[in-house]
């Protein structure tokens, strides 16, 4: 593969000091990384909140919200009204996908993870890394400005197909404004993924061929190559979307209320030849950072790491050419149908291969359950779930049943939600000794893990459950349908196990402010692993991360090499014992 | 050992069964099969996940690093030996044709055989025209003349009698957003999208009161979006298609012209 670049920049900027270049307009990739995750973490809080509300409202109908309830429905005493909850469930969706996984996984861990794991001093281009950021929070600003607009925030659904989109369904500038800031969090996906896939290509260190870069990093290139290639498209979407709903056009409108029409089933292709690669962006960084650290915590090598980091590549490919299954039942021509199933199905057999890669790796392994490793696991079992469920749905004459119910919603939450959060956890317990220099108290996250991980599995598992039983989704009140009356308790108990997952946070909270400030002192490789960032930079790393670019000898799994004896981890630049004098050359 | 087995093998079916109650209760001709392949996908899903379940656990249990032996290492293994390629390979390859496969052979199989095979249109055949709209439903019957879109045609709202044992094909439109319209009891569902006619085709096998619900998000009343479905024994069938005749001709204004939405059936 690649070795040393003539092109490599490895010149030392010196730190910014005054505050302002320090913390807040900053181009240093860490500090950057850091402004995602605080912002994803707020929105995560925000959108979790919505979601408990959601529940309330299903588990006891028509009872105010309590505590904050009367605060925020105050024209309806505390109760959720049928019009907020179509809000809810609209916000709920939109905030979880584009302001907490997005800025956490990719902003956040995308460029913590990126340079330090391929040792660069940092990314390609770091004022476009700024922007990215800045153009983050305009867009995340437009959102919670569109709560406040006259006739409430979007209430289209995330999906937001026309014509109900359009002002024809949803008047008013909550939903314009929701139009407006997709459109820029899209702009700073694409200016972060420019950057990533740039930074991966020139500025990996010496040695360090693409067969050799962690497999976090292999999630979160494919992650950018995805957003790149796809983000753009959802962008075309949204300003004829804002075209139809400003200027007037007709690019959507259709039906017996419009003179010239458009064609809404438009959109729907738009919106999802991104909206099924969206589903592999969010959980491929998951994915690589799960890889890892099954092979850390396993002290084992990353069993067909060449094939995980291909069969991943493979997912990448299909995602492109499937998302005619979201369209099953808009009388989608048979020809297609036909071949969106055959499509979807083959994308089992990547994934196949890297679950039995992964399930490998933890077989004979030495395994350290940290709270890293449970998250891991956890994300295994979940994902286990929510990619075994997408064969019902895949599947046309099943899905002509379960589309649009809760069976649906089970199983992108258990996929794109449960997985994807219990990833992202993973990646704040194992990294933050290195953002922050402290370490975070396992006994908390234990807690944490089995209060996230057992409800977690009730709520989605629940959700099936309803979904078999034809339950629609976003439904206010399901108890009007006679035929799903006996699904109330079930909705009770799939509500309650959230709250209690709500409560299972609290542990996170106390534990991420706790350890911050008074954490223990984080060694610079606590986890004892081999890749760069913890082998060759202190906890923190100081500004240019590397004081001399390492140079790459081995993968990033080189766990029981026959050639140690101190220890069963090999740096990947760290050169061999005996084999000492002959590397060196 | 071997009837241990069998009980391990058995459960998640009896599992299954026992939480069968959940789903609604099928009056279609056709709706058994998706409901044979849920059970199928579900048995065989289960199966693997209570393997990959099982290997990780025992990985978990069986494969914990012991204080004592730090200094002793383990595995050096990295999975890269053609028989490992091969294994996995083999692996992937089953389940895909094995499960996978099954599940594309069935669902071939039902689309042709049922869910795309349109009836022909057969003396008892039953046409319907579906307007869907902020909030409801509204159904069109040819009436005498046998001809959509005239003065004596059938108009309800929100109620769909059909007679039993008879195919029953429909076709949707949508005045102002998307409406998908579902019958959980038959098991299928299609959308209503303006600018488009959509078609759907059933076949009740029992007699008495459904509900229709409407699966696509179409604004806040989208949950009160609910029609009924009667089936009904022919001659009663014939019966309420009389009375409902001369209901619509009572109420038949030519001025309102908004009421008058129905179109040619073949176009």
């Amino acid at each position: 593969m690649s070795d040393a670049h003539a092109s490599h920049d490895d010149s030392i900027h010196p730190e910014p000091t005054s505050f302002l270049r320090k913390y807040v307009f900053s181009t240093d990739h860490k500090v950057i990384a850091k402004q995602f995750i605080w912002l994803g973490l707020a929105f995560l809080a925000v959108g979790g909140t919505m979601a408990m509300m959601i529940r309330w409202q299903l588990a006891h109908t028509g009872e105010p919200f309590p505590v904050i309830g009367h605060a925020i429905f105050s024209n309806s005493a505390g109760i959720i009204s049928p019009a907020a909850y179509t809000s809810l469930f609209t916000m709920h969706g939109t905030i979880m996908i584009f302001f907490a996984i997005t800025p956490i996984m990719i902003g956040g861990f995308g460029n913590f993870c990126i340079p330090l794991m391929i040792g660069a001093r940092d990314m390609v281009f770091p004022k476009l890394n700024m922007f990215s950021f800045w153009m983050m929070f305009i867009s995340s600003a437009i959102l919670v400005a569109s709560f406040f607009m006259p006739m409430g925030a979007a209430a289209a659904g995330w999906t937001t197909y026309p014509t109900l989109s359009t002002v024809m369904g949803t008047p008013g500038w909550g939903q314009t404004l929701w139009v407006v800031s997709i459109y820029f969090a899209g702009g700073s996906t694409v200016m972060g993924a420019v950057n990533y896939i740039t930074t991966v290509i020139v500025l990996r260190a010496p040695g360090m061929g693409y067969f050799k870069m962690p497999l976090t990093v292999w999630g979160l290139w494919l992650t950018a190559i995805l957003n790149a290639l796809f983000v753009p498209v959802l962008a075309a979407g949204m300003i004829l979307l804002f075209l139809d709903r400003v200027v007037g056009t007709h690019f959507f409108l259709a039906g017996a209320l419009v003179k010239s029409g458009g064609d809404p089933i438009l959109y729907q292709h738009l919106f999802w030849i991104f909206g099924h690669p969206e589903v592999y962006i969010l959980i491929l960084p998951g994915w690589g950072v799960v890889s890892d650290l099954l092979s850390f915590f396993s002290r084992k090598p990353a069993y067909g790491y060449k094939v995980t980091a291909l069969a991943m590549s493979a997912v990448c490919v299909l995602s492109a050419v499937v998302y005619g299954h979201h369209m099953f039942t808009t009388g989608l021509s048979p020809l297609l149908g036909q071949g969106f199933m055959l499509l979807t199905m083959f994308i089992s057999v990547p994934a196949e291969i890297f679950f039995l890669n992964w399930l490998h790796t933890l077989w004979k392994g030495k395994i350290r359950l940290t709270v890293p490793m449970l998250f891991s696991l956890g994300l295994v079992f979940v994902f286990g779930l929510g990619g075994l469920t997408g064969l019902y749905l895949a599947t046309i004459s099943t899905d002509l049943y379960l589309h649009d119910t809760y069976f649906v919603v089970g199983h992108f939450h258990l996929t794109m939600a449960a997985a994807v959060f219990l990833g992202a956890f993973a990646s704040i317990y194992f990294w933050f000794p290195k953002m922050f220099g402290k370490m975070m108290n396992s006994t908390l996250g234990k807690l944490h893990f089995w209060f996230s991980f057992v409800p977690i599995n009730f709520v989605f598992c629940g959700m099936l459950y309803v979904g078999f039983g034809g339950m629609q989704r976003r439904l206010y009140n399901p108890s009007i349908y006679q035929t799903f009356q006996h699904l109330e308790s079930v909705n009770k108990f799939i509500s309650y196990s959230a709250f209690v997952m709500a409560f299972g946070g609290i542990f996170f909270i106390i534990n991420f402010f706790y350890s911050l400030a008074k954490g223990e002192k984080a060694p610079s490789n606590p986890w004892e692993v081999g890749t760069l960032e913890w082998t060759h930079t202190t906890s923190p790393p100081q500004h240019h991360n590397f004081d001399v670019i390492p140079t790459v000898l081995h993968g990033p799994h080189e766990f029981n090499h026959p050639h140690l004896t101190d220890k069963d981890w090999l740096g990947q630049a760290e050169v061999l014992p005996a084999l000492g004098a002959q590397e060196a050359k | 050992m071997r009837k241990a087995a069998v009980a391990i093998l058995l459960a998640p079916l009896a599992a299954h069964a026992t939480l069968l109650g959940g789903r609604p209760v099928d009056v279609s001709l056709d709706g058994h099969r998706g409901d044979w392949l849920f059970d199928v996908t579900t048995i065989s899903v289960t199966i693997l996940f209570l393997i990959m379940v099982a290997i990780m656990l025992g990985a978990v249990l069986f494969h914990r690093e012991k204080p004592d032996d730090q200094r002793k290492f383990g595995e050096h293994d990295h999975g890269t030996s053609r028989s490992h390629l091969l294994f996995t390979a083999f692996i992937s390859l089953t389940i895909f044709f094995g499960v996978d496969g099954v599940l594309l052979a069935s669902s071939y199989n039902s689309l042709h055989e049922a869910f795309w095979n349109y009836p022909t249109a057969a003396a008892n055949t039953v046409e319907v025209e579906v307007m869907a709209q902020q909030w409801g439903w509204n159904f069109r019957y040819s009436g005498p003349d046998h001809k959509f879109g005239t003065a004596d045609d059938v108009v309800r709202f929100n109620e769909l009698a059909i007679p039993k044992d008879a195919p029953v094909t429909v076709k949707l439109r949508s005045k102002d957003v998307i409406h998908s319209f579902y019958l959980p009891n038959f098991r299928t569902k299609q959308d209503a999208i303006p600018g488009y006619t959509t078609k759907l085709w059933f076949q009740a096998t029992e007699t008495g009161n459904y509900e229709i619900g409407c699966a696509q998000h179409c604004g806040v009343n989208h949950y009160r979006m609910r029609g009924e479905l009667h089936i009904k024994e022919r001659h009663d069938f014939d019966e309420w298609l009389t009375e409902a005749t001369a209901d619509s001709a009572r109420r038949y204004d030519p001025n309102d012209k908004e009421a008058q939405w129905g179109w040619d059936w073949e176009s």
